[in-house]
């Protein structure tokens, strides 16, 4: 019978929802030397899920999906796909893995591309060809497959890319910024054809630089920085949980000040004072009338919905790209 | 304008510390290299002696004084006496045993007591420098050795007239009226290997350039796998089926295919437009040449796992590769340097591919005899690709 220190110790691969989990991260830690990259990370990917994962640069992201495809050796703490441990022989071929470089050769074709990396992940003969008719496909360069990939324009090399990362069909796909440096129509496309992928119930995490995405294509979000998860939940959680239902309205002031208006913070970023308010029609004539109190002219309004940057800001205390 | 553009440049150039050693450090070392290889011929110490056999097949008064006075020549190195034909003599030359060999000639039944003494000097045109030398060395010291006799004979005969008739006795019994009067020795060169081949030059360069040559395209065939790492390639192809080992013999494998349709392009060439004779050595050319670019292909993935990104590797496998081929004799023959570097160039694997190249179209020698070659370079090639492992290990995990 197993001690109750073993038993504390099995991982529980089991989802929020109560399902195995796809993915689980089980409080990791990596230290490069004196940078501390992973501080005991922890969180879970449900089948079929889009999980997005966000961080300040340097938060320890791309540790972490390195560590989840076994690329690095974490000093503590484990990861498992679908229970197992990802050291097992063989259970890393349900992973599937897309660099944040353009990992393809690009003195090859689109379609010879896809056949290496097929090949190696186990594809032979009549499943390679399809799976590989497949990708071309759903990549939408079908015309263009026998084309070296040098000539591709920076969109459809990415799609190449992701591509290439899931054509063995893995049940968990780790993306670390599929669409830096894309176009918004290309970025449009890789999604469309990421969801594709979701409803195909493969489970997605990704990283990503662009929050309106994340918020908006993501089942959940997890929010990392200094090597640990501060937050962990769907987008409408996670505003909750944070700043709650407020608005956050920023005044753009003119004039002379004698003072800061009561109850405002200055954004320098925005260039803005800004506060939040529960109720924008009982609170919002208050707030001017203190800003003309002070000497301040009212140039500009804007009252905004909590939304995902909100929460970041207030979690990490940095914008995104900081 | 233009001097903001020479202002960027300099500090662009300042800022890179390869380009910085390769403008100004590698030139210095190279040049201290062959300055090493080539200057060090002029010091006493270090003047490459020439490797000679001496035959004596027929011991003479002469031949033994001719012998002596040659051991006493500071720029021979008599490597074997024990040459009792001129057929072993000249195996040891055909083998590369030693740069040429001297060999006293038995004397023939029409040739009569007084004669010219027949010298013959076996070389070996691989070393153009040798035999020449050789022939004249030679010649002074059986000169010498004549005079000397001649010399003795006089006074042995003017204090024989002055002292009695026995030594004058016994000494006219072998001695003709003509020895007061020494005749010049007949001295003959013999090329006993290059002199019937049609391009004996071609021969002994095609080998040296081909295995340059294949160290450069492995080593720039070889930065595909730091190509791999710095675009995480590598991060995807290792986390497929892909193995490290696997990774590493694959690209061995293509490497060492390459290397070898290299090598067999330019000897083929070579055999059309040069007539190197490639159709009677295939047997040695094809056992040479599979171990070369296997050797030459591990040492390729060696300096690209080493090295931390191509830019690196590209200067490396410059400075590496040149030295080893100055070293090894792919750029001048071994046989003009020092023995210190001569023996220094053994530990490149050029000069021992060379030698079994030579070995096979120069020598004419058969498989069995290219055995050290082919086992010294089997056996690099084996611990290169080990190092070459060893060293990507940081490349499995992070």
């Amino acid at each position: 019978m197993p001690g109750l220190n073993s038993l504390l110790a099995l991982p529980k691969a089991v989802s929020r929802s109560g399902s195995v989990s796809a993915l689980e991260v089980v409080n990791l830690w990596k230290k490069y030397g004196n940078n501390q990259a992973l501080g005991g990370a922890s969180f879970s990917v449900a089948p079929g899920e889009r999980l997005a994962l966000l961080g300040p640069n340097g938060a320890g992201k791309t540790t972490l999906i390195r560590a989840m495809c076994g690329r690095v050796r974490a000093d503590e703490g484990q990861v498992l796909l679908f229970g197992q441990s990802i050291r097992k022989p063989d259970v890393l071929q349900q992973l599937g893995v897309i660099p944040q470089d353009l990992a393809i050769y690009t003195d090859l074709t689109a379609k010879e591309n896809l056949q290496c990396f097929g090949r190696l992940h186990g594809l032979r003969s009549r499943q390679l060809r399809e799976r590989v008719a497949w990708a071309l496909k759903w990549i939408g360069l079908e015309d263009r497959a026998n084309e070296l990939t040098s000539q591709f324009s920076g969109g459809m090399k990415r799609r190449v890319n992701i591509a290439c990362g899931v054509l063995h069909h893995p049940k968990v796909l780790l993306l670390d910024e599929p669409t830096v440096g894309v176009d918004p129509q290309s970025r449009q496309r890789i999604f469309d054809m990421l969801d594709e992928l979701s409803q195909l119930g493969t489970s997605i995490v990704l990283t990503t630089h662009h929050l309106d995405e994340a918020e908006t294509r993501s089942d959940r979000i997890v929010i990392v920085d200094h090597g640990r998860v501060v937050a962990d939940g769907p987008i409408e959680e996670l505003i909750a949980n944070t700043i709650g239902v407020r608005r956050e309205v920023a005044i753009e002031v003119g004039g002379m000040l004698v003072a800061a208006p009561p109850g405002m913070e200055w954004s320098s970023a925005r260039n803005r004072f800004v506060c939040f308010v529960d109720n924008v029609v009982d609170e919002l004539p208050v707030i001017l009338e203190r800003i003309q109190r002070v000497g301040g002219a009212i140039l500009d309004l804007e009252v905004h919905q909590p939304n995902l940057h909100h929460v970041f800001l207030h979690l990490t205390g940095k914008e995104l790209r900081e | 304008m233009i001097w903001t553009v020479i202002q960027t440049s300099w500090r662009r150039l300042r800022n890179n510390r390869s380009e910085l050693l390769l403008t100004f450090i590698v030139p210095m070392v190279f040049f201290s290299i062959f300055a090493l290889i080539f200057g060090s011929r002029d010091s006493s110490g270090t003047t490459p002696k020439i490797k000679v056999a001496i035959c004596n097949e027929w011991p003479t008064e002469l031949s033994d004084r001719a012998v002596a006075l040659l051991q006493e020549q500071k720029s021979l190195r008599i490597t074997d006496r024990s040459s009792r034909t001129r057929a072993s003599a000249e195996d040891l030359v055909r083998r590369g045993m030693v740069s040429a060999a001297v060999v006293f000639n038995k004397p023939t039944p029409d040739r009569v007591n007084g004669q010219a003494v027949q010298v013959e000097v076996l070389s070996d045109s691989f070393d153009q420098v040798a035999s020449q030398v050789l022939t004249a060395v030679v010649q002074k010291a059986v000169m010498t050795a004549n005079a000397e006799i001649a010399k003795s004979a006089r006074t042995s005969s003017t204090t024989a007239d002055g002292m009695g008739g026995v030594e004058l006795a016994s000494y006219s019994n072998v001695a003709s009226p003509t020895m007061h009067m020494p005749q010049p020795p007949n001295i003959s060169a013999v090329d006993i290997i290059g002199g019937k081949k049609t391009n004996p030059v071609i021969a002994m360069y095609a080998a040296g350039i081909a295995v340059m040559f294949l160290l450069f395209s492995a080593t720039t065939a070889s930065g595909s796998l730091l190509e791999e790492r710095e675009n995480s390639t590598l991060d995807r192809l290792l986390c497929s089926r892909l193995t490290m080992d696997q990774l590493l013999l694959g690209k061995w494998a293509f490497l060492t295919m390459i290397g070898c349709v290299q090598m067999t392009l330019m000897f083929v060439w070579g055999a059309i437009v040069f007539g190197i004779d490639l159709q009677h050595h295939v047997e040695g050319f094809i056992a040479m040449t599979i171990v070369t670019a296997g050797a030459a292909s591990s040492f390729a993935l060696m300096l690209a796992a080493l090295c931390k990104s191509r830019m690196q590797l590209g200067w490396v496998s410059t400075i590496v590769i040149l030295t080893m081929s100055a070293l090894g004799g792919s750029m001048v023959p071994r046989y003009l340097m020092s023995e210190t570097m001569q023996n220094a160039g053994l530990w490149t694997f050029n000069a021992w591919a060379l030698d079994g190249y030579n070995k096979i179209f120069w020598r004419e020698l058969p498989l069995r005899d290219i055995g050290m070659e082919l086992a010294v370079l089997a056996t690099s090639g084996l611990i290169f690709i080990v190092a070459a492992r060893v060293f990507a290990i940081r490349w499995e995990r992070t």
